[in-house]
């Protein structure tokens, strides 16, 4: 007589299982291409809005990437609600109960819901950020300041990085809050409001998030004690980890 | 009467109202302690004589995100679906039982968004002036009968601002859109600013215009718009967007 094998599954598939499972979620979720959707239409409309003020001569450069790029500064907003949506989209309605009943564990949960999310910001990041700048390419023309081509992928790679980083800064803050409107609140008022107020007042300001992860894209100043745009990718990839890392032990310790 | 004291009620119930009103008094405040300071480090060495004249009410500006959180929670709060456990019900088809006018329901409810967000701008306004006077002591500029309509104006701006809101959530019956919107164009360099250094016209959008109210010393201003004109401007806009507003509340499905 043969025993019956109990039916297990590697850690290996369990987690490619959980990703997939997350991926699923995420691309037939319709807020996710409402938000991306929204995002990709206004980027350009705004870049051709700071192309026109830069032909003005009001922006103070005739950089391509870097008028190209400016526009990240508000559309990264959408990102942001990306972010939020994907987390809290699950506490609506008792969403979380199923996803915990097929997947038992949290932690590997939500870090294929980051990994996931991660997968499907990227390219939507990386055609933001390209956008911007071909249009600025395209109506600057020869009237563009030079620049050298290394000088323009880094800041196009940076832009895309950042804005990657900061959507998972915004689902990992949205698993703590677990309220859409309040995870918005929160993220907006800091990146908006906060954020670029400590940046004037305040030099330790810097270091956080949103001034380190500035410095990935945007144009550094030329003078001392300035972060590089290598030490901001470190800087905000290292924000994002901790973020994460605290809303998964979070998501552990309390009840659904 | 009645369906004013249930959406003051309402409005007063709601956790969401008081982290506005939270944020509306300490945004504000906490940047004038911020601003009022630098501004006082730069008279003391001798780089200022007097302190900026829109001291304060380049902060209330700010603050107004307080008033945007108030509108949108207000009407977004009555579209939020309970879970499935506890019957999938929207707080609308209650309100709307009770008060089945939907004119008099959305009446009653902009009346509570402006009455709440005008005792908010009133209290903010106290707070941030308070603060730059006790920061920059005799430095400050001295309030005086010309401070009054100004003050007004940040008033009228944040129940405008509120109702603005208010109008575009019943409109997209959500919260994060408008929300997302108002707050990202809250910030130092506004896309409407933006927008101004463009086309000039777009200095009659309404929070450009609205600001006109009380701030005197608008930066690379692009147009001279009197503080009357901008008010009466913003009171075009907030007008036709609750007119629209309340046409698509009373002629679709909750």
């Amino acid at each position: 007589m043969t025993v019956p094998r109990q039916a297990t599954r590697t850690r290996g598939r369990e987690a490619v299982q959980a990703l997939v499972a997350e991926l699923s979620k995420l691309v037939s979720l319709p807020a996710t291409w409402l938000t991306l959707g929204g995002t990709l239409v206004v980027n350009p409309v705004l870049a051709i809005a700071y192309t026109a003020a830069g032909l003005h001569g009001s922006t103070g450069t005739t950089s391509v990437p870097d008028i190209g790029l400016a526009p990240i500064g508000y559309t990264q907003a959408g990102f942001v609600i990306l972010g939020v949506l994907a987390a809290c989209s699950e506490y609506t309605g008792g969403q979380i109960r199923t996803t915990l009943t097929a997947m038992p564990r949290r932690a590997l949960q939500l870090t294929a819901k980051h990994l996931a999310l991660a997968i499907v910001v990227l390219p939507a990041a990386a055609i933001a950020a390209a956008s911007g700048v071909v249009i600025a390419a395209a109506v600057l023309g020869g009237t563009a300041a030079p620049v050298t081509a290394g000088r323009a992928a880094g800041a196009l790679s940076g832009a895309a990085a950042y804005l990657t980083l900061t959507t998972l800064i915004s689902a990992a803050v949205g698993a703590l809050v677990r309220r859409t409107l309040a995870a918005a609140v929160v993220l907006l008022g800091y990146l908006f409001i906060a954020g670029p107020l400590l940046r004037d007042h305040v030099s330790a300001a810097k270091y956080l998030p949103d001034s380190a992860g500035f410095a990935m894209w945007f144009p550094p100043a030329d003078e001392a004690g300035t972060v590089t745009p290598v030490h901001g990718a470190v800087l905000l990839t290292a924000w994002t980890a901790v973020l994460i890392a605290v809303a998964v032990s979070g998501y552990r310790r309390l009840d659904v | 009467m009645k369906a004013l004291a249930a959406e003051a009620s309402k409005l007063a119930s709601l956790p969401a109202v008081w982290a506005a009103t939270a944020a509306g008094v300490l945004v504000p405040g906490v940047v004038a302690a911020i601003t009022a300071s630098s501004a006082l480090g730069a008279i003391d060495r001798g780089a200022a004589v007097t302190a900026p004249i829109d001291t304060g009410y380049q902060e209330l500006a700010f603050g107004v995100v307080g008033a945007i959180i108030l509108g949108v929670v207000a009407v977004s709060s009555e579209y939020v679906t309970e879970s499935a456990e506890s019957g999938g019900g929207r707080q609308i088809t209650t309100s709307l039982t009770a008060v089945p006018s939907r004119l008099r329901f959305l009446l009653a409810k902009t009346a509570a968004i402006a009455i709440g967000a005008a005792m908010l701008a009133i209290i903010a306004a106290g707070t941030t002036m308070g603060v730059v006077r006790v920061v920059l002591g005799e430095h400050a500029p001295a309030l005086g009968a010309g401070d009054v309509p100004r003050l007004a104006g940040v008033a009228c701006y944040w129940t405008y601002t509120a109702l603005l809101a208010a109008g575009i959530t019943v409109l997209t019956r959500h919260g994060v859109v408008p929300l997302a919107v108002l707050v990202a164009n809250t910030s130092v360099v506004s896309v409407t600013y933006l927008l101004t250094r463009i086309a000039p016209p777009a200095n009659y959008l309404p929070d450009m215009a609205g600001v006109r109210m009380f701030i005197r010393d608008l930066a690379g201003s692009t147009a001279e718009i009197g503080p009357l004109t901008g008010g009466l401007v913003m009171t075009a806009w907030v007008t036709a967007l609750l007119v629209i507003a309340a046409i698509a509340f009373t002629r679709r499905d909750a």
